[in-house]
């Protein structure tokens, strides 16, 4: 029942009125110079940190995960905490790309490409602890269900199966999609370099295979569409279920403390909450070291904090819900399990983790801030952390002090714990970094879709207006 | 190739020499295939030689890859032993060095397990905690493995430093110092522990003979050496008649802890429990403890009341006014004590008893009379035992002492002017040759008599012992010994009871029995020695002296085989028990005993006792059963102290707060960490000795603090307890390492959770006799009304007994329909009324199932492996704390949690009934063990066999150890009670092998073969008769965390305490 009078512009996704060629520039830069200086410190510094992971992971393996603080009644500790944590943080990159896609959110195309990224990169990284938290890593392959001489079957009832499928799912998925997406960029990149030496021509040689042969036809165009809509599709009930099905590890036991039917939209809305904490970390890094201010613009940041704020609450909901289940079951083992949180051993986890993830997004109710790019790293950070202490609360304390008191115990991590949580940041951002130099970070030819003059408009019916 | 000419034949027809068969068996297969196979004639795509490459390859890379470690050789014997088959096991019956009956298990001649031996009517099949782990030393790698002659005094640390020496050599040497020795009238001293042994004390009288100058003197350091000289004095002899615990109806313990850690603790537990029957209500038994220290006995006890070690006699003589002037005792011909000035009343109240407990005491007293048995505690003053005696005397007990089987003991201890007298001797030159025959003065014996200085004076110390200890000093000669297993002799802890040692396997190492080294010495010819010796000497001694007494009908020789079959000879040798008091000594008795300042109780390790066995990891490792602590010793203090002294104390094991305090008793000081223990006197600490070894072995050295420096030879109201000490907060931090988090009782938020959760019900047996009038009512009832339904009434029934118990009755449905046990089901039952907590289960099980010691620091981070544990709650208030004990074990449960949670399949249920463990499948990722609510699985954090103390598993010798019939688990794999699944197997091959289906009681777990008082039950719960269904169909039966429907089989029968309080100890109120 809309009128002519009625119609909303959207605003511009991105800043001013940048000439088509300059977006590609822009975007393919990094690509074609050598690394600088900035790099190459940040890089030495994720190496570093790698190397700290893997020198703990070879003393882990020569000796046995009993040099982590693991013991008797905290069997999952750092280990499954590091997964979780990664798992979410893989979490907005498919959400972003693929959720606000089908919701046409047009302000995505700045971030989607790099959120992507870092959800395959982060969905790498979880995936390494499941594999080494074991007691015996070299028989993981006993998870997978492969027809073998002994009849053995892997148990479809466990949740840490359901895992191992959920996850690899998640990840094919989400590579996938972030591949067809690369597609036209690559051909991009492919049609920009000059075959003048011999690295181009490998440079040349390396994206003309990975464009497929992309010719920015019509039909190629047309199909690409579909593709990305069919995938997009595909990947949303993905980006829901593989949090709710890590949440099932915890679930599905008996556990005082995990035994909850709140987690797992619990785990969802805090895996999209710390994913998109980790974006904002990122990219605030990004945009200004490759100059893409205009791209990714503080509009954006701005959409990205609303949504930061939302999930935030949504997990302070989860927080609150959980003690009152806790009180209302009647169940002394449960309540106590909740009281424990707050008020045991483990009293300063708790605290830290409501902190940083229901208090500190609430400055975003205001605007100023909201927009003030040092105070939104900084509160981003505040996430990540408040979020990693959510696992380390749900995982740890439940543990510690279970049904019988006589088997609590107090965990104490060891520095192989330290090691491995370093060590998992360095693997993560040393991904993300040559990332950055290899392939577009932000989607060329989405960008070049939004940006002004790129889509047929009817000129002067209130364009100008919608400034 | 088959020889034409050969006798075998594989067939008739070959028999026949068909020459047809023959060359027909001679190309079994298609001519062609077997013969004429080379390589090179075939071509290079060849089916077969791609076969012969891939053969080749796959088993360059099997044997590659599959060897990750060296597994050792396998060699069999070239010819078998007849009495050996492999795979099963043989039985001999034995004794250990101290007198304890064993039955030892050996497989393929090796001694694998040690359990009581049945036929021995003071053990009846059940031997402690400590003789179970006996095992563990005879293979212990720090073994002494060959005699050492030292010329200098360095210190004996690692054996294999030190030269071998020539046993004739050093053989020859030693008897020309003995007659060196003799002939100037010098000293020939030997210490030694208890004699009990008949052959051994006619040894020491004909080495006496030999060498004139001989002199035997006994040392232990925990003994009844007090109760001995307090019977003695009151009654006229030295018989000390044991007790017949069974049939007191009432029995006070006096600061004793007869049923942890001292006496003869598997028969007091046993005799004591047998009137501890839910089935007989009316034959309860009641103990009152009454104490300073908290012991176990004191925590197992209907009613405890606190009482300084001082007051005792105070007690003691109130008591006997009231029995005297109320109750119509009379007290004996000739005793004149002024009882006046003692008020029951008057001592009860300034002493904030429990008014209910002391009207009990006194009524129980009034009228069970004869039946009221007072025991007062090894480490009691003199005086406090013979105020006990007069008043057993008054009470006319005489039933419940039996002098038949009088306590036995061949020579006196040596008391501390005995020894005095020796240090004397020593400094002053008059000892030419000091021989340690076993034992460890330098360790044991209180600082002020300065043995350690008088000793290394001695021109020739003899050292005799199976493990380094703190006596060797100088020693010039250092002699391995046998352990008992690889020993033969004869030990008579009771009069009428000697039963017989003989070796179950030959020594280990180049050792010789302690017996046979003093006999060849006397011999003639030194160099000669034959290893039969003292074997020999033994049977030449039963046949000449001790089998004509006996009167047995048949000859020497089968008398003296079936006597080491049984393992025990019983005979009649009747005492005087017509024994009349001794007045005077009562009349002329300091009855006010000091206690001034701060007492300090010394007590025996529980596990470790006198710290003999402190190498023993499996003993360092089972958590004392109320402080669960382990690897460790401590002052044990009331929370009142802690605070008076501002001590703090890690209440959960989050930091290492706990305080160290320097206790300082005339001079002789100690440190030691804190450990606050509610329930105790104020301003009393007691210590358990027993630690701080400095030469022992890898394991046991400075394990824990040697508090024995606190010990004298002169001062204290008796020689374990002293009064005037003073404690100073050191400033030092302590790890104490336990397996429980301690909580403080104040803590309302911690507090009595082990009730909220009906973890622990216990009731009052007034309480009891009344509901199970009721109960027996509604049974009757319930069984008329539903006749035709039993599936209703079982529940119906179950409703009205929780109804009547007082606890809510949850419905408790699953959705999926249960599996049917049809054949076998496996259940163990549990009497909590009968289980002490004295740990004998948790030895056997880690002796049966290749448990690992872990070590102190794995502890710390809460990586204990044991299989079995005694849970310990405390409620209450921490003046009067209630102590629960719960033994804790893999519930089997039906519907396991951690079953369904594998994501490998590698734990399973079976279809009798066991919760399963595959370790070849686990992967280790531990999300099983994060599922059970009881907390009961093991992770191998690491190979623990290569972690603890630097591969100590893999040391020669300690490899035998492992039961055969159970895997020895690896690193990242876990582990958990399985019912001895090995047990189960065997039997069920049994069963087959008689063409029958396995019955319940073929099988007995090793928690329930150690378990002294039978607590535990084990059988098959879908035959209606056996014990262990019975037990499920008990009224005060029930499962832990009934309500999370995990079905469990093992059930728990709740302890009924004799108080007479009419409601419930411990129950929920919400109903």
């Amino acid at each position: 029942m809309s009128t002519t009078t009625d119609i909303v512009y959207e605003p511009s996704v991105i800043e001013g009125k940048p000439a088509l060629a300059k977006v590609d520039a822009d975007i393919i830069k990094p690509m074609n110079e050598l690394p600088n200086k900035k790099f190459l410190i940040a890089i030495s510094f994720t190496l570093t940190l790698l190397l700290i992971g893997a020198a703990s992971l070879a003393y882990t393996f020569y000796r046995g995960v009993g040099v982590w603080g693991n013991n008797n009644p905290v069997g999952w500790a750092f280990d499954i905490v590091n997964f979780v944590f990664w798992v979410g943080i893989g979490h907005a990159g498919t959400l972003i790309s693929a959720i606000l896609f089908l919701f046409r959110q047009k302000w995505r195309t700045g971030i989607a490409r790099f959120a992507e990224a870092m959800t395959i990169f982060a969905v790498m990284t979880a995936g390494l602890f499941p594999a080494l938290h074991t007691g015996r890593p070299w028989l993981d392959g006993y998870l997978l269900p492969y027809p073998n001489q002994h009849s053995l079957w892997v148990n479809f009832t466990s949740p840490l199966l359901w895992d191992v499928f959920a996850v690899s799912t998640y990840f094919t998925v989400s590579l996938i999609f972030w591949y067809i997406g690369l597609v036209p960029d690559f051909a991009t990149m492919r049609d920009k370099i000059v075959n003048n030496s011999v690295v181009n021509k490998i440079k040349k040689t390396i994206y003309s295979v990975l464009s497929l042969g992309w010719r920015f036809s019509n039909r190629h165009w047309s199909h690409y569409e579909m593709m990305y809509l069919v995938l997009a599709g595909f990947a949303t009930p993905l980006v829901l279920s593989v949090h709710t099905i890590v949440s099932f590890d915890f679930a599905v036991s008996i556990l005082p403390g995990w035994h909850t039917t709140i987690f797992p939209p619990y785990f969802v809305a805090g895996a999209v909450f710390s994913g998109f904490a980790m974006v904002q970390n990122a990219l605030i890094i990004i945009r200004k070291v490759y100059d893409l201010e205009y791209i990714i613009t503080l509009d954006t940041l701005e959409k990205m904090n609303k949504i930061i704020i939302v999930t935030g609450m949504m997990v302070g909901y989860a927080y609150a819900m959980e003690f009152f289940i806790a009180w209302y079951s009647g169940h002394d083992a449960e309540l106590f399990a909740f009281i424990n949180r707050a008020f045991g051993p483990y009293a300063w986890s708790y605290w830290i983790m409501v902190s940083c993830n229901v208090i500190s997004p609430q400055f975003f109710w205001f605007k100023k801030l909201r927009r003030n790019i040092p105070f939104m790293f900084i509160i981003a950070v505040f996430v990540n952390v408040g979020m990693w202490f959510e696992r380390f609360v749900i995982t740890v304390t439940s543990l510690s002090r279970d049904f019988l008191p006589t088997s609590w115990d107090y965990y104490v991590p060891t520095i192989f714990d330290f090691g491995l949580l370093l060590g998992s940041f360095g693997f993560f951002f040393t991904l993300l970094l040559i990332f950055t130099r290899t392939m577009p970070v932000v989607s060329i030819a989405e960008v070049k879709a939004v940006a002004e003059g790129s889509q047929p408009a009817h000129h002067g019916l209130g364009h100008k207006e919608a400034h | 190739m088959i020889n034409n000419d050969t006798k075998l034949w594989k067939s008739l027809k070959q028999y026949q020499r068909n020459e047809n068969s023959i060359e027909k068996t001679h190309h079994e297969f298609q001519q062609g295939v077997t013969d004429d196979f080379d390589l090179k004639t075939l071509p290079n795509q060849s089916r077969r030689k791609f076969l012969a490459a891939l053969g080749a390859t796959s088993a360059i890379l099997t044997t590659a890859c599959s060897d990750y470690y060296d597994k050792g050789e396998i060699i069999t014997y070239n010819k078998k032993p007849e009495s050996i088959t492999y795979g099963k096991a043989n039985y001999y019956a034995s004794t250990l060095n101290d007198g304890k009956g064993i039955l030892v298990k050996t497989r393929e001649g090796r001694p694998l397990k040690i359990d009581g031996n049945p036929e021995h009517p003071v053990f009846k099949g059940k031997i402690d905690a400590a003789a179970q782990s006996t095992i563990m030393d005879l293979y212990d790698p720090g073994r002494l493995r060959f005699p050492v002659k030292k010329s200098d005094s360095k210190l004996l640390l690692f054996q294999n430093e030190l030269p071998r020496a020539d046993w004739a050599k050093i053989d020859k040497e030693i008897v020309e110092k003995l007659n060196e020795a003799v002939s100037n009238g010098k000293e020939i001293s030997l210490i030694t522990g208890k004699v009990i042994s008949p052959t051994q004390k006619k040894l020491f009288e004909e080495f006496a003979s030999k060498f004139p100058t001989f002199k035997v003197y006994s040392l232990e350091q925990f003994n009844d050496n007090t109760r001995r000289k307090a019977w003695f004095d009151c009654y006229g002899t030295k018989e000390l008649p044991s007790i017949n615990w069974e049939k007191a109806d009432t029995i006070v313990a006096l600061e004793s802890d007869f049923l942890g850690s001292e006496g003869n603790t598997a028969e007091q537990i046993r005799r004591y429990t047998l009137r501890r029957d839910v089935n007989n209500p009316d034959k309860f038994n009641r103990l009152f403890v009454i104490e300073a220290d908290y012991s176990l006995t004191g925590a197992i006890a209907d009613y405890r009341l606190k009482l300084h070690p001082s007051e005792q006699i105070d007690l003691l003589l109130s008591l006997l006014n009231e029995m005297i002037n109320r109750h119509g005792f009379t007290l004996p011909a000739g005793v004149n004590i002024d009882l006046s000035k003692y008020n029951y009343g008057k001592f009860v109240k300034e002493h904030n008893f429990n008014q209910t407990a002391a009207d009990d005491l006194i009524r129980d007293i009034a009228t069970k009379r004869s039946k009221v048995l007072f025991y007062a505690g090894d480490t009691l003053p003199y005086e406090v035992h013979i105020v006990t005696n007069l008043i057993n005397t008054v009470l006319n007990n005489n039933e419940l002492f039996d002098y038949n089987n009088a306590e036995n003991l061949y020579l006196d201890y040596t008391n501390y002017d005995e020894w005095r007298n020796l240090v004397n001797k020593m400094n002053a030159g008059q000892v030419g040759v000091l021989i340690h025959f076993d034992s460890n003065p330098v360790y044991l014996l209180p600082s002020d008599l300065n043995y350690k200085q008088a000793a290394e004076k001695v021109p020739t110390l003899i050292s005799l012992l199976e493990l380094p200890n703190e006596s060797i000093l100088n020693s010039r000669y250092i002699i391995p010994i046998n352990h008992s297993l690889e020993s033969w002799g004869d030990f008579s802890i009771r009069k009428g009871i000697i039963s017989l040692q003989q070796p179950i396997i030959a020594p280990l190492h180049d050792t010789r029995q302690k017996e046979a080294i003093l006999l060849n010495w006397m011999s003639n010819n030194v160099e000669q020695y034959s290893h039969d010796i003292y074997h020999k000497y033994l049977m030449n001694n039963w046949q000449n002296n001790i089998y004509p007494k006996l009167n047995q009908g048949f000859d020497f020789f089968n008398f003296w085989y079936s006597a080491l079959h049984d393992g025990v000879v019983t005979f009649n040798e009747p005492i005087n028990n017509n024994l009349s008091f001794n007045s005077t000594i009562v009349n002329n008795l300091k009855l006010k005993l000091d206690k001034s300042g701060i007492t300090v109780k010394l007590k025996p390790a529980f596990y470790l006792q006198d710290g003999k066995q402190a190498n023993n990891g499996w003993l360092q490792e089972i958590p004392h059963p109320i402080t669960k602590v382990t690897w460790d010793n401590y002052a044990m203090l009331s929370p009142a102290t802690a605070k008076k002294y501002d001590l703090k104390f890690a209440e959960d094991v989050t930091d290492q707060i706990t305080d160290m305090i320097e206790i300082n008793i005339n001079g002789r000081k100690v440190s030691l960490p804190i450990f606050i223990q509610p329930g105790m006197v104020d301003d009393f600490i007691s210590i358990e000795l027993g630690y701080g070894r400095s030469l022992v072995g890898e394991v046991g050295a400075n394990v824990g603090t040697n508090a024995n420096v606190l010990l004298s030879s002169k001062d204290g109201i008796s020689d374990k307890i002293y009064t005037n000490a003073q404690i100073t907060k050191t400033g030092k931090k302590f790890n104490l390492i336990s397996t429980q988090e301690h909580h403080s009782l104040d803590d309302e938020f911690v507090k009595d959770i082990h009730i909220k959760r009906h973890i622990v019900q216990e009731y009052t047996l007034p309480f009891y006799t009344e509901f199970l009038q009721k109960y027996e009512h509604v049974k009757k009832e319930l069984k008329q009304k539903y006749a035709d339904d039993a599936v209703k009434y079982k529940e119906e029934l179950k409703k009205e007994k929780e109804h009547l118990l007082g606890h809510h009755n949850y419905d408790i449905k699953s959705i999926y329909p249960l599996f049917e046990y049809t054949g076998v089901k496996w259940a163990m039952g549990i009497d909590l009324n009968k289980c002490i907590g004295c740990g004998a289960c948790i030895a056997s099980c880690n002796v049966e199932n290749n448990i690992p010691v872990v070590g102190k620091d794995q502890v710390a981070k809460g990586r204990e492996m044991q299989w079995m544990r005694v849970d310990t709650y405390f409620s209450g208030t921490p003046e009067e704390p209630v102590t629960s004990l719960m033994p804790m074990l893999c519930q089997h449960c039906d519907k396991a949690p951690c079953e369904n949670v594998c994501p490998v399949v590698a734990t399973t249920h079976s279809p009798d009934g066991l919760n399963q463990m595959t370790y070849n499948r686990c992967v280790g990722t531990r999300y099983c063990s994060n599922n059970c609510p009881y907390k009961v699985r093991r992770f191998n954090f690491f190979d623990f066999r290569n972690d603890f103390a630097d591969g100590y598993y893999r040391k020669d010798t300690l490899e035998l150890l492992n039961n055969p019939e159970v895997t020895v688990r690896s690193r990242g794999v876990m582990e958990k009670c399985t019912f001895c699944i090995q047990r189960i197997q065997e039997a069920r091959q049994e069963a087959i092998k008689q063409n029958r289906t396995i019955r319940g009681e073929d099988v007995i777990t090793a928690c329930q073969e150690a378990c002294p008082s039978s607590a535990i039950t084990f059988g098959d719960m879908n035959d209606l008769n056996s014990d262990v269904s019975k037990i499920r169909e008990n009224p005060l039966g029930y499962y832990v965390l009934e309500t999370l429907n995990t079905r469990p089989n093992v059930t728990y029968i709740s302890k009924v305490k004799n108080v007479n309080i009419t409601t419930e100890v411990h129950s929920e109120h919400h109903h």
